[in-house]
């Protein structure tokens, strides 16, 4: 289990995570969603014991990160955001050498790799300078380091960034396979996508803080009793997005390119009225969709602002 | 599932990286060997004739300070590398690996040294041969010296690359720093031809220790002994314990994300 008690983590003046309160069970599928800046790459370092918490605690299995790193850097495997690793070396050299230093037997090693390669499609790029290789197939190299290692603790942050479709399929479907041999996963991702597919749990986070935590559905239905009001226009009319906030039940409205986005209650009730709205401004409506909400709609109740 | 690895195998395998990242790069080994057999052959003879008149051979007293300054200035990259892995954010990768902190700048150091010692091994053995000198037994002492202070350097040089930001004040930095200690010491003159003011800090300089023990093993009529092994092992200690608080200090006061 991996427990985070009101940890805090400031550089100078800046708080980049703020009083994260949070439990993360065994074999579970943990994403942490966020913008970029929300703070999920600090949260994940300060775990991985890089950081020291400015204040509060973070425990692994039992371990504290502060007091004990070693063990938890034992549990712990992480694939970077950004590919991290000597770029001058061949995809073989680097999981060779990231297998051998996180403690995986030379045998299991080699059949490992040898999978991983085969899996990703990376068999005859394996002994190439890395540096020489195109994004996506370095990140597919920076995800094969976790999958080589297995550890007890899988943290994958934005796994699938770079990748085409059939690849991130591939990711996905290796990392429930981790989840299967008994890994804990984190996954910091601002797809909401990947968050709704892949995660168990989903911890969302702005600005440092962790705002709401819970599966999927039940993230979802937090917003039960709200529907989101989608009006594509001919072209957007700037004050709309004010205009239709003055009625109450609006809680959000804003342009999507040339769809008006509107996250309120009572939507069906208040559709009329809003078309009305609309026209009365001026606004030429090609089609007008009402739907339950996504994820991505409880990410902007929560935040107040968008992912993408 | 991954295990705790030992201290030894974590030393073992930051070493094997180094090397590594040596033998995928062979030109700056290529590069720097040109430059010493130019300066052995070239310059260190020419001068020699021109030293003569002082009465004692400035060849060979220049030939162990040639292998030493070189060492040195080898052993000054690991800095350079750590910056380099500090920029790319390579280095979050190494401090996420199940080793402590000081244990990864021993490690580096020590990367830093056994890649200078291969670089220079040939060099020593050749310094060993115009000067004379055929015991096996002292040639592997004097690439235990320079091997020593090379760790020293290299623990110099992972301070200054933790200490500095910036990354043109760092390469301004490093170069004054081998500039320092390969010219304010004994390595390629004698201590006697220093300036005056210069020469209490030469005399204290590990480069100095490190050529003076070679010289004593490789050159009739020079002394060297516990004084400047002293020096060397305090080198070594000062900038391990320094370059693991900076490197702390730097992680912790450093990147946002």
């Amino acid at each position: 289990m991996i427990e985070f008690k009101d940890v805090w983590k400031s550089f100078k003046n800046v708080d980049a995570v703020k009083s994260v309160n949070c439990k993360i069970g065994d074999k579970e599928i943990f994403g942490l969603l966020g913008p970029n800046g929300a703070g999920k790459t600090t949260l994940i370092m300060t775990m991985a014991t890089v950081y020291r918490p400015t204040k509060g605690e973070v425990l692994v299995d039992g371990h504290s990160a502060t007091t004990d790193p070693d063990s938890v850097k034992s549990l712990i495997g992480i694939s970077f955001q950004d590919p991290k690793y000597d770029r001058i070396l061949s995809a073989r050299e680097i999981l060779e050498w990231h297998g051998k230093v996180t403690g995986v037997e030379k045998s299991v090693r080699d059949k490992r790799i040898d999978e991983v390669l085969a899996k990703f499609g990376l068999t005859t790029e394996a002994k190439k300078r890395t540096w020489t290789l195109s994004g996506g197939t370095k990140k597919k190299i920076e995800n094969a380091k976790v999958f080589v290692q297995r550890p007890r603790i899988a943290v994958f942050d934005e796994p699938t960034a770079y990748l085409d479709v059939p690849s991130r399929l591939m990711v996905w479907d290796m990392i429930d396979e981790l989840r299967e041999e008994g890994s804990t996963v984190v996954l910091a991702t601002n797809m909401m996508d990947e968050a709704d597919r892949m995660s168990d749990r989903i911890g969302i986070m702005n600005r440092g803080e962790m705002v709401q935590v819970g599966d999927p559905s039940r993230l979802k239905g937090s917003l039960k009793g709200r529907d989101v009001i989608e009006m594509q226009l001919d072209s957007p009319i700037p004050e709309l997005p004010a205009e239709v906030s003055k009625t109450d039940e609006v809680r959000e409205a804003v342009y999507e390119g040339d769809t008006l986005k509107i996250v309120l209650s009572n939507g069906r009730v208040l559709l009329p009225y809003l078309i009305n709205v609309v026209t009365a401004k001026g606004g030429k409506i090609q089609s007008v969709n009402l739907k339950e909400p996504s994820l991505e709609d409880v990410f902007l109740y929560f935040t107040g602002m968008r992912l993408s | 599932m991954s295990g705790r690895p030992s201290t030894a195998f974590v030393l073992r395998v930051l070493v094997e990286r180094d090397l590594r990242t040596l033998v995928r790069s062979p030109f700056i080994l290529i590069n720097r060997t040109i430059f010493f057999l130019i300066q052995l052959f070239v310059f260190a003879f020419l001068v020699s004739k021109l030293a003569s008149s002082l009465g004692f051979n400035y060849f060979d007293f220049y030939s162990v300070g040639a292998v030493v300054s070189t060492i040195t200035s080898i052993a000054f990259i690991i800095g350079e590398d750590l910056f380099e892995e500090e920029e790319l954010g390579l280095l979050d990768y190494l401090l996420s690996l199940p080793f402590g902190h000081s244990l990864f700048v021993i490690g580096r150091a020590l990367g830093g040294a056994v890649r200078g010692l291969i670089y220079v091994t040939p060099m020593m053995v050749l310094v060993a041969y115009v000067d004379g000198y055929f015991s096996p037994v002292g040639i592997a002492g004097s690439l235990l010296v320079i091997f020593i202070l090379a760790t020293g350097i290299s623990g110099l040089s992972i301070t200054l690359a933790m200490l500095i930001r910036n990354a043109n004040r760092f390469d301004i930095l490093i170069a004054l720093a081998e500039l320092a200690t390969v010219r304010v010491s004994a390595a390629i003159y004698p201590l006697v031809y220093i300036p005056k003011a210069l020469q209490p800090v030469a005399a204290y300089s590990p480069v100095t220790s490190a050529s003076d023990l070679v010289r004593a093993i490789f050159l009739p009529g020079y002394t060297a002994g516990i004084y400047e092994t002293v020096v060397l092992v305090l080198f070594v200690a000062v900038f391990f314990g320094l370059g693991s608080a900076f490197l702390f200090r730097k992680i912790e006061g450093g990147r946002f994300e």
